[in-house]
């Protein structure tokens, strides 16, 4: 498969370097129906180290920096009020997802106010909603985004020290109530899939606000519901002056399924197990230089199953924070550099040896370059140190990646 | 592409190849004039904003940049032509997400003011080989320059709205006109002689057509595009 993924990468990338100059690949969205429906699409190929602590996997097999994503998306509008927009996503040529498709309603045409219902954008946080590889600077996600840790929704552990022997081990992790099949963990906010509901959005002057009634969670997206509860999230945004957002997100719903609730403490319990997540991001712009800044505080709070007896109960909440802070600067017209400082932290759990973070802390370090072969084709190259304190697996790794994007 | 190639060629081989084919006698007649019609069989498509699918909401309208103009110009400059290379000042606006105008036609030397109309941040930008250069990002009343020294065609973009464009056409002669909204065109002061005149619109341009400008008076020449 690697193999497989490494061959096409190649030829992607020097088909797209012989192509370039003679622009023979559409540079524009592509109208159809005059102007009614158009396409677009994202095309990134990453390649990079291999990543055996899987600081940067999304799931058990595919990494951040070892990626093909092909994206193509198409907004159907049909008057004013109605636009029906959808995208479609492979990764590594695998099966093609829908990623989103929602209907966008605006009920006056006078007023920002819309009202989006389906498979919709993530209203929590600011990363969430630029993850396409033009959007991102540097080649991996941040940390709250993309780090998986130990939490699964289907599946719970027992006691305290089941949870703290896990630590590290996101991307493939069991419990012994629920499911009890290996799977990957969750990240803080996924940003990887997109939750099913109903989400309104209005701007007035310098103030937007959205709110969502979704089936998942953030770090949980849902097609269909796993539990009995939606998710209620809300985002405020202010952008006093040209080049500053100020945001802040609130969101909070069931988040463990009403198999692993049933499993740990019985039928009837499974709206009470719920992620809480608190958000606040800053963005600065101005000439060459972009600044973000992001914090994220997510609590879940498990069921309390009754441990075995040499063990100690979980307490709850569990509670991770993650501070993320981004920086771009354009050193001409087609070079930038950039770097991301990411931290991943957890609250202290204890279990009968001793007292713990309930999942191992990650610090990660990313700096990159990006250079624009022409306005839709941009190679970067990245430079990753992740630090990670405590868990099995590799503490530390020094990771380089390279990827090409093209969009249109 | 070819065909914005061969203008971008055209452009810098006019500094050269036609002092050849000038009339000896050009500097001592009087000036005549080449006008007519750009006829354009089919607009060109405007670029549609990418499905906004990531967005929160609807975004924002804009306007829609004028793409019937046309730029005629003689393929080669009278002798001295090069000799009068005053910079000038041109502007191009940034107004309700499009440039105004969507096309300018300048001679070297001249610089391109770029004001920011809209309440928020656009990014001005070009990797044209002619000029490449990026003004960054400020905010509404807030304007910045360019000077555009070599000719050739520069595609000018926002890096903020990928939906912005326009093009500069920078001529080292002055000898091209822009047409009017009625696709008609009027290149003053030719000294008379046998021009190859050329019309451009959307990167799209004619063969080269030849005119006889006759002392004092006016060559008629039709183009009809796409």
């Amino acid at each position: 498969m690697r193999a497989r993924f490494a061959r096409l990468t190649l030829l992607f990338v020097i088909g797209a370097a012989r192509l370039a100059p003679a622009q023979t690949l559409p540079s524009e969205p592509i109208a159809l129906a005059s102007g009614h429906v158009t396409v677009s699409g994202d095309v990134s190929a990453s390649f990079g180290s291999a990543d055996p602590g899987f600081f940067n996997y999304t799931d058990y097999e595919h990494s951040t920096l070892r990626l093909l994503r092909l994206d193509l998306t198409a907004a159907v509008k049909a008057g004013p009020h109605f636009t029906l927009l959808g995208e479609i996503r492979s990764e590594n040529l695998g099966v093609v997802r829908p990623y989103a498709l929602y209907l966008r309603i605006r009920p006056w045409t006078t007023r920002d106010f819309d009202i989006q219902v389906g498979r919709v954008p993530p209203t929590f946080g600011a990363f969430a909603r630029r993850t396409y590889a033009n959007d991102n600077p540097l080649i991996g996600y941040p940390l709250a985004y993309q780090y998986l840790t130990t939490l699964r929704p289907d599946a719970v552990p027992a006691s305290a020290d089941e949870l703290l022997l896990k630590r590290g081990s996101g991307w493939f992790v069991r419990y012994s109530l629920g499911d009890a099949a290996f799977d990957q963990g969750v990240p803080l906010v996924s940003a990887f899939r997109w939750d099913t509901g109903v989400q309104a959005h209005a701007t007035v002057g310098m103030l937007s606000a959205t709110a969502a009634v979704t089936a998942g969670t953030v770090s949980n997206p849902l097609f269909s519901d796993d539990n009995h509860g939606r998710q209620l999230a809300g985002r405020v945004e202010l952008r006093p002056i040209a080049g500053v957002i100020l945001g802040t997100s609130l969101a909070r719903g069931p988040f463990v399924s009403q198999a692993a609730a049933r499993a740990a403490v019985g039928d009837g319990h499974d709206a009470e197990f719920t992620q809480t997540a608190w958000g606040t991001d800053a963005e600065y712009s101005r000439d060459h230089y972009l600044l973000r800044l992001e914090t994220i505080v997510s609590q879940w709070r498990l069921p309390m199953a009754v441990p075995p007896p040499d063990q100690l109960a979980l307490q709850t909440p569990l509670t991770a924070v993650s501070t993320s802070l981004e920086g771009r600067y354009k050193v001409r017209p087609d070079w930038y550099v950039a770097a991301r400082y990411d931290h991943l932290g957890f609250s202290d759990l204890t279990g009968a040896a001793e007292t713990l973070p309930w999942d191992a802390p990650v610090t990660r370090f990313e700096v990159g370059a990006g250079y624009s072969i022409q306005r839709n084709l941009l190679l970067k190259g990245s430079f990753q140190h992740n630090n990670r304190d405590g868990g099995r697996l590799l503490q530390v790794a020094h990771l380089v990646s390279a990827q090409l994007v093209y969009w249109f | 592409m070819t065909r914005t190639l061969a203008l971008s060629c055209a452009v810098f081989v006019s500094c050269v190849a036609l002092l050849s084919s000038v009339p000896r006698s050009a500097s001592a007649a009087r000036p005549g004039a080449i006008r007519g019609r750009v006829d354009l069989k089919r607009v060109a498509p405007q670029i549609e904003r990418r499905p906004g699918v990531a967005d929160l909401g609807t975004p924002a309208g804009r306007d829609l940049p004028d793409l019937l103009r046309s730029v005629v110009y003689l393929e080669s400059a009278p002798r001295g032509a090069f000799e009068t290379s005053e910079g000038g000042h041109a502007v191009m606006d940034q107004r309700n997400e499009t440039f105004v105008p969507h096309v300018l036609a300048i001679t070297t030397g001249t610089t391109v003011d770029f004001p920011n109309s809209d309440k928020f941040y656009h990014n001005v930008f070009s990797l044209s080989k002619t000029k490449p250069f990026d003004l960054g990002r400020y905010a509404a009343g807030n304007s910045r320059p360019i000077r555009f020294d070599r000719a050739g065609i520069v595609r000018v973009f926002c890096d903020i709205h990928s939906h912005m464009n326009a093009y500069i056409l920078v001529f080292n002669h002055p000898f091209f006109a822009m047409t009017d909204a009625e696709g008609r065109y009027r290149i003053e002061n030719v000294p008379p002689g046998t021009y190859g005149v050329i019309a451009w619109n959307e990167g799209t341009s004619s063969e080269t057509r030849p005119a006889t400008v006759p002392d004092g008076g006016v060559a008629e020449l039709d183009f009809t595009l796409r």
